[in-house]
């Protein structure tokens, strides 16, 4: 009997270690970097939690809020309508929560003389319209366009803030993440891409900028930038349990502190 | 948590904005950036209130009955539909002297194609596409001539041209199971670009620099399924290996232009095809089909301004057991036929644009020589020759895009007999001709 006993405690102390682990998803703007430091923080006051970080863009975040198998999801965008009605049709209730700012920068390699494009300019890069570096004040040579791929939110985002809605051009390369394009555009010459604020300092490569501004807190603060944008952890309905815990940890000074500190713009 | 009480209030003035019409919930967006930009509602409030009413549309319009799987990560529904006119002669061949019969006819034709392709997670995907036509090698039905009836205004079937699997765990591998595009670097030489493998395909692409690739592509396309209970081959699966190397290196400035070079072996397992409703069909022993392929092309980019590009494109094939095919499998004489074991294609092409924007255009010309004893007509282009065996000759390839998603393309083809008087059934033309008018919608 007490044998019984002792292997129900251990089985309600394994029960209760399993309990700890928080699953998240979703953005590699968020989960790449700032997320895994967030967590490593959160896990140095919280013994005994343990996370699965899984960072394969936004749209994959989204769906594992809609299908249970995350507790956060992380998106680099808002929410489609298409995303909100199936999570409805599931039962699940979509919440959203501003992690931090952030601003898409248009990124060079570093020996690309541009320095300034403006907006008509970017979208018709991106778009294929413009293929050549002399058509922006550049020396010739063909235009290599490198771009997220259709999972990320950053590869959406782009398309609405700046493409005005427009296809990528066919002969764009995507990646799937923030650092293979900025490890692309760095051995590019003739490379263009796009990363958010964590990225920008990858060796290889220099930031352009948008009709005389650059992406910074002040930019993306005051939306001047013209491509700055929230981030954003979902939820289904009010977080609970370790998950909420976390999540106030990520909005809490401390929390905000390493948002800066990886390169987002705090929400304070 | 403080966003229960928030997102219920927010609820409430969301209900408000939305009362009278759901598709405001589309519009609305500028509206909030306002009331952000304004100081009435924080971007934390905002977002909620653009989720509720994003949940108002989903209930009280068609975007909330539409329910994908939240596995998708990408649905693509694409087709096109193609008008054609086709003028065509098929001259038979005689046993001794020329044909003076030339068989022209003109036909009326349509195709039309619908495929679905989704992106799941993980790497995964799927894929369908359906058209009209049975035939592997063609999607064509000819106006007045619905399969069946062939009068009036008989309507047409639809039929499952595509059917797979895809996994593609990293940016190397990629692995494909069902009936999916043929997966070789190829021409029409080899293979006829409407037909669909099925069966497995797996490709490895190994990155070289900045652009260079090396691939290796494998098929294995399953032609027939037997009854394993009937002894010898008419009882064991027709399988085609196909095997190849396809090597792309880009030079150039800027690296514009590139080379592609794709050297390859396919070969059939002993087994037996009975039927097929292809245009011109080798029902029998798989055996005496060795194939030694080598395709390629070189790319020279801007050759005339921006936009503009020159190609030089090959291909060919030897049937390293050609004397077994023609001889033993088709039953023809060793003393009075040739085995003929290649056959090879050579063309020049020009393109202004990629032939996806309004004004583009492009021009191909090649000319072929297909020996009696080289390929497998149950794979190879059912257009150039209709088919046929022994023939060579050229085909020139014309498309104009009318719109970014309308093109009018003129394909025409001439073909004449490499060995005379040879009326095997498979190589019975003296010579062909085709000519295709196209209008093709893309949507």
């Amino acid at each position: 009997m007490k044998k019984i006993s002792l292997l129900l405690a251990a089985l309600a102390l394994v029960s209760t270690a399993s309990a700890q682990k928080l699953v998240i998803k979703g953005s590699d703007t968020l989960g790449a970097k700032l997320v895994p430091t967030l967590a490593e923080e959160y896990k140095a006051k919280n013994p005994g939690v343990s996370f699965e970080i899984a960072a394969e863009g936004s749209t994959t975040g989204i769906a594992a809020i809609i299908d249970g198998t995350a507790q956060i999801g992380m998106s680099s965008r808002r929410a489609k309508t298409t995303e909100v009605s199936a999570a409805q049709a599931k039962g699940v209730t979509m919440n959203p929560i501003i992690v931090a700012y952030d601003g898409i920068a248009i990124i060079v390699n570093a020996n690309c003389p541009v320095k300034n494009l403006n907006k008509r300019q970017v979208e018709q890069i991106f778009a294929g319209d413009i293929t050549d570096w002399s058509a922006v004040g550049g020396p010739a040579g063909k235009i290599s366009i490198y771009t997220r791929n259709t999972s990320s939110g950053t590869y959406s985002d782009f398309k609405d803030l700046a493409m005005k809605k427009r296809d990528y051009a066919s002969s764009s390369q995507k990646m799937a993440g923030n650092e293979q394009i900025t490890s692309e555009v760095g051995k590019n010459p003739n490379g263009i891409g796009y990363v958010g604020l964590a990225y920008i300092h990858d060796a290889g490569i220099k930031v352009v900028s948008i009709e005389g501004l650059v992406p910074d807190k002040a930019s993306v603060l005051s939306k001047k930038y013209p491509y700055a944008r929230p981030t954003f952890y979902y939820t289904n309905g009010e977080p609970t349990g370790e998950a909420a815990k976390f999540i106030e940890f990520t909005l809490s000074d401390e929390g905000q502190k390493i948002c800066e500190k990886i390169g987002f713009v705090s929400i304070r | 948590m403080k966003f229960s009480l928030l997102k219920k209030s927010l609820g409430f003035t969301a209900s408000l904005f939305i009362s009278s019409a759901a598709l405001l919930a589309q519009d609305s967006g500028p509206l909030i950036d306002l009331l952000v930009k304004k100081g009435v509602v924080s971007d934390q409030e905002a977002e909620v209130l653009r989720v509720e009413l994003q949940k108002d549309f989903a209930v009280n319009s068609s975007a909330g009955k539409l329910n994908l799987s939240s596995s998708l990560s990408e649905f693509k529904l694409s087709g096109d539909i193609r008008m054609r006119h086709q003028i065509e002669t098929q001259a038979p061949s005689t046993a001794t002297g020329s044909s003076v019969v030339t068989n022209e006819r003109v036909r009326e034709r349509f195709r039309f194609r619908f495929n679905g392709d989704v992106l799941l997670q993980k790497g995964w995907g799927a894929g369908f596409a359906l058209e009209t036509g049975q035939a592997a090698d063609s999607g064509n039905q000819t106006f007045g001539g619905a399969a069946g009836s062939g009068s009036g205004n008989d309507d047409y079937s639809i039929f499952l041209a595509r059917a797979y699997v895809s996994y593609n765990p990293n940016l190397n591998w990629s692995f494909t199971a069902g009936k999916f595009k043929q997966p070789l670097y190829t021409t029409d030489l080899v293979w006829d670009a409407d037909i669909n493998p099925q069966g497995l395909t797996e490709t490895y692409k190994y990155f070289i620099g900045s652009k260079d690739t090396f691939e290796i592509r494998a098929l294995q396309n399953i032609m027939e399924d037997r009854n394993e209970s009937t002894v010898g081959l008419l009882g064991r699966d027709a399988w085609l290996f196909a095997q190849q190397a396809v090597y792309t290196h880009y030079f150039g400035k800027d690296l514009l232009n590139s080379v592609i070079l794709a050297p390859g072996f396919s070969k059939y397992n002993q087994a037996n095809i009975g039927f097929s409703a292809n245009e011109n069909t080798f029902n029998g022993p798989t055996r005496g089909l060795s194939l030694m392929t080598f395709a390629g092309e070189v790319n020279m980019a801007n050759v005339n301004g921006a936009g503009t590009a020159f190609k030089l494109y090959w291909d060919s094939a030897i049937n390293n057991d050609a004397d077994v095919r023609v001889n033993e499998v088709y039953g023809l004489s060793k003393t009075r036929w040739k085995s003929d074991r290649s056959a090879w294609l050579a063309g020049v092409g020009y393109s202004y644009g990629t032939g996806k924007v309004q004004g583009d255009y492009s021009a191909k010309l090649d000319y072929r020589s297909i020996g009696l004893g080289s390929l497998d007509v149950n794979t190879s282009d059912s257009d150039f020759a209709f088919g046929f065996l022994n023939q060579a000759g050229y085909k020139l390839a014309l498309s104009y895009n009318v719109t970014d998603f309308t093109n009018f393309n003129v394909t025409y083809f001439h073909t004449s007999d490499i060995q005379k008087n040879l009326t095997y059934s498979l190589a019975a033309r003296d010579h062909t001709q085709l000519l295709q008018l196209d209008l093709v919608v893309k949507f």
